[in-house]
């Protein structure tokens, strides 16, 4: 009964792995799996492949999917805040906002993976700083979008943006790292 | 708080690794050195030696580990694989004494186990810190 229920646990995690839009829940996905199949083998009297199967399935394995993702196309959104505190509230209105959905919605049918990070730092200091490659900024009422001059990607992201009716608040601003120096 | 930054150096990570480590290594050797008896052996109990390279990877990723060293030792332990069996069965020392035998397994599962926990140690490093072809590769 209990391998039963493990082995469709399994392909439950096997189907999420599959389906999910970001790669690296799809790598914990399969962390899970893993970690289910060394259950499943130690059930069926073979805890030597167990021990094997927990720690390269779900520890090394897992790990060398993350590294491999970290020096992937992973676009970085940095979003400057104009307080010192970032408050959890303004975290989620930001990650809720139609701007990110259309934003993450873009890179994940180009198969990028896109990860937010906030920070504190003005928002010249941001533009110059290589390791966002765009940047969003509330300016009033309206959320600026600061993209980079010579990237062909972000092109298509303002053609993305001007589709969309309902994202006339959203301005894009093009600049070189040179000029803003 | 929702931090997305991808650092790995947050004081919860590096709090918990840092007391999980010396069971890690403790774990490893008790599966190495009881492979013979209980479940575990040379492969598995070497596979969770790896995971100490990657924990520590995953604390405080800098690449100051000297993994030429780390692949020298798992080549001599890959040498000792090859050349003690083959001393030791040729020489007929351990079909002679039988009480030798346990001995002998667990030394060829201490020596698979160091092999194998260097070996995929430095892969999963060297995976991680690559930097291109020409750098850090020559095998």
């Amino acid at each position: 009964m209990i391998e039963v229920g493990t082995l469709i646990l399994m392909g439950v995690f096997a189907a999420l792995a599959i389906h999910s839009s970001l790669i690296r829940l799809s790598v914990i996905y399969l962390a899970v799996f893993s970690l289910l199949a060394a259950f499943l083998y130690v059930l069926f009297a073979a805890p030597e492949l167990a021990i094997a199967e927990a720690v390269i399935g779900s520890g090394l394995v897992t790990l060398l999917y993350l590294a491999a993702l970290k020096r992937g196309h992973v676009y970085t959104i940095g979003v400057v805040t104009q307080d010192d505190r970032v408050p959890d509230s303004y975290v989620d209105r930001i990650e809720r906002s139609s701007a990110i959905r259309v934003i993450r919605d873009f890179f994940i049918r180009r198969e990028f993976e896109t990860q937010i990070v906030f920070i504190t730092v003005p928002t010249e200091q941001a533009l110059v700083d290589p390791a966002y490659d765009l940047v969003l900024a509330e300016v009033g009422d309206d959320l600026v979008v600061y993209t980079d001059e010579e990237s062909y990607v972000m092109v298509e992201l303002e053609l993305v943006f001007q589709l969309h009716d309902s994202m006339s608040q959203i301005k894009f601003i093009r600049y070189s790292p040179e000029a803003v120096l | 708080m929702s931090e997305n930054v991808v650092s790995g150096e947050s004081i919860i990570i590096r709090t918990v690794v840092g007391m999980l480590y010396p069971f890690m290594l403790l774990l490893g050797f008790y599966v190495i050195i009881n492979g013979h008896y209980t479940p575990g052996g040379g492969f598995q109990g070497g596979s969770v030696l790896a995971t100490l390279f990657v924990a520590r990877y995953v604390v405080f990723p800098v690449d100051d580990t000297d993994s030429e060293r780390l692949h020298t030792i798992q080549r001599v332990f890959l040498m000792l694989i090859l050349v003690i069996p083959t001393a030791l069965l040729f020489t007929g020392v351990v079909t002679r004494y039988p009480a030798l035998r346990g001995p002998y397994l667990t030394l060829m599962d201490l020596l698979i186990g160091v092999q194998v926990g260097f070996g995929l140690g430095v892969a999963v490093l060297r995976f991680a810190f690559f930097q291109g072809v020409g750098k850090t590769w020559h095998l």
